[in-house]
């Protein structure tokens, strides 16, 4: 996620005590406003940690030669096993999103629309954050033997497990937006005589928007840990299945070329929502 | 009953804290100007929040033609001072909300387009795709005074709406508003708050003043100078001067007694 490498913007939920963030703040604004690297400059000193790891991975790979099957395989061979593996990595992307889609896709949803009235209501808030506070710690990834023994597939016990992991961070955002609505919006809603169905979704839903969509991209997170999890324990197809298969026959250059497949399938979807969020809220300072 | 805002006997305070208004009795019949005028903690601003039913008073009564306030109303816009219009609608569709509301039956094309008028109507003809943050703070009170405009309400008030904005502009958009006000027929009945003397002289037809601490009126003063008014005529002419003499010594006396009582 780019939002954890740079300052948050405005409005974000910030975990932590706002106070303490302060001092920081305004202590480096004056440092900032006095060096302002070039766009190339920053494109070289984002490129540092990649080319330091780069050559690192050339020199293992040259100097820690582990017999035939090294442990490290050389960035070459990697190359060459992702480029062998590339339609079989495809299948197994295509078979993670049908799990990944209808999971986030539901936890969307039904967070979005919880998060909204339960945020909105100290009524619905007394009723179900007793509960959401003990539920929602809760690492979903125990559970997902036991999904996968009670339902009937492994497909829909998967997409049940997504579901969990990424709904607990998308409804608790939109209910702390929700809840956070400032007070004159309210006020203007009550003015203007908005109705119940309006005032939710016509104020409350877009002035929490911003807390969306920071729960939005925890819930992406969790659901591709969920999901590979899940695929390790009992797929035949799909991403953490692939790098769980060539581990088992110590193939490691697929193994290696799994990882970095998925890393950027991940990193693609991240910033897709990032696209998305940026676009959606043009209207936020 | 009268066609009149009326408050009888209205105390306000938050649980058990110090009293913030005390005792308000006040006539406001329809279709006149009043400036509330006082000082920062004279609870100005709470007495309009109980006009709009956005809150409610301890103790005493607050109607409008006879009918008790007991809640927000379509009888009764109002425009803050912080820009409340929604910043995630275009200008045009924060008026086409209100219209939608104030005439449920008109259809989408009929909103858009008499919120297009309301729009022309306060000089806002090319923000009319705009967004909230585009405009400037002058063009954002302006579009505050079209959507309580297009609320059609026969009671309008107003929480130092040009308070923000710098002289040039505030000055301009007091011409609008009572250039809007005077060629409406009925006028509309107007309570503008203001910490503003000469803002207070300038719109009103009568002027309110409140204590401080806790609120209460200590002033009732018509404000008779014709309509139609001239600016410049009107702050050089004698008579104001007297009137914001007397008004500011009300204030300085209030301030006076206050330190008094610390």
């Amino acid at each position: 996620m780019s939002e954890t490498l740079t300052a948050p913007p405005r409005g974000t939920p910030v975990a932590g005590v706002p106070g303490d963030r302060q001092p920081e703040r305004t202590a480096s604004a004056p440092r900032q406003a006095a060096f302002v690297p070039s766009a190339l400059l920053a494109i070289l000193q984002g490129s540092i940690v990649w080319i330091v790891l780069l050559a690192l991975w050339f020199i293992a790979a040259k100097y820690f030669p582990l017999g035939d099957n090294p442990l490290i395989p050389s960035p070459q061979r990697t190359a060459l096993a992702l480029q062998e593996s590339l339609p079989e990595l495809w299948e197994g992307t295509l078979s993670s999103l049908s799990i990944l889609i209808p999971g986030l896709l539901l936890a969307t949803l039904l967070g979005i629309v919880s998060g909204i009235y339960v945020g909105s209501s100290p009524l619905l808030q007394r009723i179900f954050f007793p509960f959401a506070r003990v539920a929602a710690p809760v690492p979903p990834t125990v559970y997902v033997p036991y999904a996968i023994a009670v339902l009937p597939t492994f497909k829909l016990s998967a997409i049940f497990v997504v579901f969990i992991g990424a709904f607990w961070p998308i409804f608790q955002n939109t209910a702390a937006g929700a809840h956070a609505l400032e007070s004159r919006y309210r006020d203007n809603a009550r003015i203007l005589g908005l109705n119940s169905h309006e005032f939710h979704w016509k104020v409350v839903f877009p002035a929490a928007l911003p807390h969306i969509f920071s729960g939005m991209a925890v819930g992406l997170g969790f659901a591709f840990i969920l999901l590979t999890v899940a695929e390790l324990f009992g797929a035949n197809a799909g991403l953490g299945r692939f790098v769980q298969y060539y581990a088992d026959f110590a193939d490691y250059p697929k193994m290696v070329a799994g990882i970095l497949y998925t890393g950027v399938v991940t990193y693609l979807a991240m910033s897709g929502l990032e696209a998305i969020k940026r676009r959606a809220l043009f209207w936020h300072r | 009953m009268a066609a009149e805002l009326r408050l009888e006997g209205v105390d306000f305070s938050y649980e058990d804290a110090t009293p913030i208004l005390e005792k308000i009795d006040l006539t406001v019949p329809a279709g006149q100007f009043v400036c509330l005028l006082g000082s920062s903690g004279s609870g100005k601003s709470t007495l309009l929040r109980l006009l709009a039913g956005l809150q409610f008073p301890r103790h005493g009564r607050l109607s409008w033609n006879g009918q008790p306030i007991t809640g927000p109303s379509l009888d009764r816009g109002v425009v803050f001072q912080d820009y409340a219009l929604f910043p995630w609608m275009s200008v045009v569709d924060n008026i086409a909300i209100a219209i939608g509301k104030a005439q449920p039956k008109a259809r989408k094309a009929e909103r858009r387009e008499q919120a297009e008028a309301c729009l022309v109507k306060v000089g806002l003809e090319n923000a009319i795709g705009q967004y909230p943050f585009e405009l400037s703070g002058g063009m954002r009170q302006r579009a505050a005074i079209a959507r309580a405009l297009a609320l059609r309400s026969p009671v309008l008030l107003m929480d130092e709406p040009f308070g923000a904005l710098d002289p040039t502009n505030r000055a301009r958009l007091q011409d609008l508003l009572l250039e809007i006000w005077e060629t409406e027929v009925p006028r509309k009945t107007i309570v503008f708050v203001t910490h503003d003397i000469d803002e207070a002289l300038y719109l009103g037809d009568r002027i309110v003043v409140l204590g401080s601490t806790p609120g209460r009126l200590i002033a009732d003063l018509p404000v008779g100078f014709p309509r139609h008014r001239e600016r410049r005529a009107l702050f050089d002419s004698a008579e104001f001067h007297a009137l914001r003499e007397s008004i500011a010594e009300t204030l300085a006396a209030d301030t006076l007694r206050q330190l008094v009582a610390a």
